[in-house]
C-alpha cells in the first residue's frame, strides 16, 4: 500500500509550491511531485497593446528576487523586436549591472541556506560577509541602473544615462576593495557546505540528474534562440496524476523535447569546465560563480567610456518580427520574447528559468490558468486558495 | 512669524568678483555652493541650470565651482530641480548633495527626507539653500508676455530678462521693454496663489535680494547645518556681512512681503475651500 504525504505550501522558496510524495510500506519515497501553486498574475497579457517601453517596467515586477534579469530580458527582447542596436556603453552598463546583481543574488542564497550548512561559531562571520558583499554590489546596481530592486534606468535602447567618470572611479574603487572579502566568503561557504555534507551524511548522488544543460552564455546572455527546439507542455500532460496536473500553475518548457538543467552549475559545467553534479555541487558552483561575475563586473566597469552615449535613438513602431532577450540570471536562463506591430506590443512571452532549476522561485514560473471559452469563468480558481 | 525659524539674519555678499559679475544680487547661493564643494562639505549640487535661448531652465547637476558659476542667476520659469536629484545620487555618484530650491521645492524635499518614500536619495542631501519666491511663471506665460504683451515675435529674441521697479523686463537689441507687474497677474502658476511660504522656511539657509541694498542679499541662517557652512564661508573671507539693522530697507520689508503673501494667499485658500476645491496642507 502506498501512502501519500503532502506538504503545502512549501516554504523554502520564493512563491508557493506543493510537494506531494508517495511513500511505500517501508517508508521509502517512491515518487515526488513538486509543483507551483502560485496564483497567476498575467503580466505577459498586461503588456499587450501597450507601448514597447511598458514591458520592461511591468515585467520586472514578475519577481523581486530577479528583477534585474527580468528587466534586462524584457529590454533586450524589445531592442530586438524594434531592430535596435544598443550603443557599446549601454551594453557594458547592462553587463556590469547583471554581474553585480548575480553576486547579490548568490549572497542572498547563501544567507537562506546558512542555517542548513553554516555551523553556529561561523554564523556571524557568514552573515557579516553576506551583508558586506550585498551592500557593495547593490551599490553598483543602484548607481548604474537607478535602483537595486526594480531598476528604473534599464531602458529600451540602452540605459537612461551613462555614469560620470567620478562614479566610474568610485565603483571600480569599491569593487576592488571588496575582493578579499568576497574570496574569503566563497571559501567559507564552500568549506561549510563540504563539512556539513559529510557530517549530515548527504548522499553523493542526491539531486544528480543527467538532463541536457541549458545555458546560452557564460555570464550575460544573447539574442540567439532557436524556437524550433523549444516546446511547452501543460501540467496536465506532464504529471501522470490528473489531480496534480489540474493544480499545477506552471507550464513545462522543453528543449528538443526534454526537460533541461539550468542555473549556476549548468553554466559552470558548460563554459568553465566545472565538474560535479547534484545538490552539493550546485552550492559549490554558485559560490565559485560569484568570482566569475566579480571579474566580469570589474571588466565591464573598466571598459565603460563615460563620455559615450548609453542609449540609442529608435523607431518605436516595431519590425513585426519576434525579438528575443535571453539573460543568464542567478537561477538560470531567462528568456523573454516580444513582437511589436504599429508601436504596440502584439505578443509577449516569458520562459523563466526557475521551472528548470534546483532552486525554484515560483512567482515567475506561474503561467497557467484555465478559463472556460464559453462563459469566461475561471476553472482553476482553487489554486489561489493556499 | 512671517520669516519662519531662523538663528540669524544678515545682509551679505560674495567677495569673489567672478561670482558678483554673474550673480543676481549678492551671489550668496553661488558663494556657499562653491565653498561647500571646494571644502568637500558637498560633492556637488542640484541647481536650476542656465537656460538656452528659449529661456527654459534645465535642472543641472554641478560638481565644481566653475559649473556653479556657469549656472548662476535667477530663472524666471519653474525649474523642476528635484527631478535631477536622482541623477545626482545615482549616475553622478554623489554621496553629499546640495540643493538650491524654491520654497515649494524645499517643502517637498523636507517631506521626502522625513518619510521613507525614497531609498538612498534624499538622505544624501545635506545642504538645502532656499531662495525667496513670491510666484513663478510657466513657460507659456513667459511666451505670452513676450509675444502678446511686448510685441516680440518670439521669446527667443530676448537677450535679457529681469524683474524690478514694478515691471517685468525683456531686452531686445539693447532696448529694454517693460510690462507692469500687475499685467502679469493671473499668469503665475495656480499653486503660487495658495502658497504660504515666501522665504523658504524649511531650508538650511534662505536668501534673496529683498531687505538689502542693491548688490547685496538678505540671508536667513536657519539650521545648525546651514549655520556651520555659512559661518565657515564668512570666516574664510568668501562672504562679507553687515548687520540687518545697518542696512535699508532692512528686515521690516522682508517681513512685510512674507506676511503679505501669507495674508493674500490665505484669503485665496479660503475662497477656493468655499468652492470645494482641495487645497494643499500648510506646514
Amino acid at each position: 500500500m502506498t501512502d501519500r504525504v503532502v506538504i503545502s505550501p512549501t516554504t523554502r522558496q520564493e512563491g508557493h509550491a506543493e510537494l506531494v510524495m508517495e511513500v511505500d510500506d517501508a517508508g521509502i519515497v517512491t515518487k515526488g511531485m513538486y509543483f507551483s501553486i502560485t496564483p497567476v498574475r498575467g503580466l505577459e497579457k498586461m503588456v499587450l497593446d501597450k507601448a514597447p517601453e511598458t514591458a520592461p517596467v511591468l515585467c520586472q515586477r514578475i519577481c523581486g528576487v530577479c528583477p534585474i534579469p527580468h528587466t534586462l530580458a524584457s529590454a533586450e527582447a524589445m531592442d530586438m523586436a524594434l531592430g535596435i542596436e544598443i550603443p557599446k556603453a549601454g551594453k557594458l552598463l547592462r553587463k556590469a549591472t547583471l554581474a553585480a546583481h548575480n553576486i547579490n543574488s548568490a549572497a542572498i542564497h547563501h544567507f537562506l541556506v546558512a542555517t542548513d550548512f553554516v555551523p553556529e561559531d561561523k554564523f556571524v562571520t557568514a552573515v557579516d560577509s553576506v551583508s558586506e558583499i550585498r551592500k557593495n554590489v547593490q551599490y553598483v546596481v543602484d548607481m548604474i541602473a537607478g535602483e537595486g530592486i526594480h531598476p528604473s534606468d534599464i531602458r529600451v535602447g540602452g540605459m537612461a544615462r551613462n555614469i560620470t567618470p567620478f562614479t566610474k572611479d568610485r565603483l571600480v574603487e569599491r569593487m576592488t576593495a571588496l575582493r578579499p572579502k568576497l574570496e574569503a566568503h566563497i571559501e567559507l561557504i564552500k568549506n561549510c557546505v563540504a563539512e556539513s555534507a559529510e557530517k549530515l551524511g548527504i548522499p553523493e548522488d542526491l539531486g544528480v540528474v543527467n538532463q541536457p544543460l541549458m545555458a546560452v552564455d557564460p555570464l550575460y546572455g544573447s539574442n540567439d534562440f532557436d524556437m524550433d527546439k523549444f516546446s511547452e507542455v501543460l501540467p496536465e500532460t506532464w504529471y501522470d496524476d490528473p489531480e496534480i496536473g489540474k493544480r499545477g500553475c506552471s507550464v513545462i518548457p522543453l528543449w528538443e523535447g526534454q526537460n533541461v538543467e539550468t542555473g549556476p552549475r549548468a553554466r559552470m559545467e558548460k563554459y568553465q569546465g566545472f565538474k560535479g553534479k547534484g545538490v552539493i555541487a550546485q552550492h559549490v558552483a554558485r559560490a565559485d560563480e560569484m568570482l566569475k561575475n566579480y571579474d566580469a563586473c570589474l571588466e565591464a566597469l573598466d571598459a565603460i567610456d563615460p563620455a559615450a552615449s548609453a542609449r540609442a535613438d529608435y523607431d518605436p513602431r516595431g519590425t513585426g518580427e519576434l525579438g528575443f532577450g535571453i539573460i543568464e540570471g542567478p537561477r538560470g536562463t531567462n528568456a523573454h520574447m516580444a513582437k511589436v506591430v504599429d508601436g504596440k506590443t502584439a505578443f509577449y512571452s516569458a520562459i523563466v528559468p526557475t521551472i528548470r532549476a534546483y532552486d525554484p522561485c515560483l512567482s515567475c514560473a506561474t503561467h497557467v490558468m484555465v478559463v472556460d471559452d464559453e462563459d469566461k469563468s475561471i476553472l482553476k480558481n482553487e489554486m489561489v486558495r493556499i | 512669524m512671517p520669516l519662519g525659524t531662523y538663528k540669524e539674519a544678515v545682509s551679505a555678499r560674495s567677495t569673489d568678483s567672478k561670482i558678483l559679475d554673474v550673480s543676481q544680487d549678492g551671489g550668496i547661493v553661488s558663494a556657499l555652493l562653491c565653498y561647500a564643494i571646494d571644502e568637500g562639505i558637498i560633492e556637488g549640487a542640484v541647481v536650476a541650470g542656465t537656460p538656452d535661448d528659449d529661456w527654459r531652465p534645465i535642472p543641472t547637476v554641478v560638481t565644481s565651482s566653475d559649473e556653479v558659476i556657469a549656472a548662476a542667476g535667477t530663472k524666471y520659469s519653474m525649474s523642476p530641480t528635484l527631478s535631477a536629484l536622482k541623477d545626482a545620487v545615482r549616475q553622478n555618484g554623489l554621496e553629499k548633495v546640495g540643493v538650491v530650491a524654491t520654497p515649494c521645492q524645499v517643502q517637498g524635499l523636507r517631506k521626502a527626507k522625513a518619510y521613507p518614500f525614497t531609498r538612498f536619495v534624499t538622505e544624501k542631501v545635506n545642504l538645502i539653500i532656499g531662495i525667496y519666491c513670491m510666484e513663478n511663471f510657466p513657460m507659456a506665460s513667459l511666451d505670452t508676455f513676450a509675444t502678446s504683451k511686448l510685441g516680440f515675435d518670439s521669446l527667443t529674441e530676448a537677450s535679457k530678462m529681469d524683474i524690478g521697479k514694478g515691471k517685468f523686463w525683456l531686452t531686445k537689441d539693447g532696448e529694454d521693454k517693460g510690462l507692469a507687474i500687475k499685467e502679469t497677474h493671473g499668469y503665475e502658476q495656480a499653486g503660487c496663489n495658495v502658497c504660504q511660504d515666501y522665504v523658504a522656511e524649511w531650508a538650511d539657509v534662505s536668501t534673496g535680494s529683498v531687505g538689502s541694498p542693491d548688490g547685496w542679499s538678505t540671508v536667513l541662517v536657519r539650521t545648525d547645518d546651514g549655520e556651520s557652512v555659512f559661518k565657515a564661508a564668512v570666516d574664510a573671507g568668501l562672504i562679507e556681512t553687515k548687520p540687518m539693522d545697518d542696512v535699508k530697507p532692512g528686515l521690516p520689508l522682508l517681513e512685510k512681503l512674507a506676511k503679505g503673501k501669507k495674508d493674500k494667499n490665505t484669503a485665496e485658500r479660503e475662497r477656493r475651500a468655499k468652492m470645494g476645491v482641495r487645497i494643499p496642507t500648510i506646514y
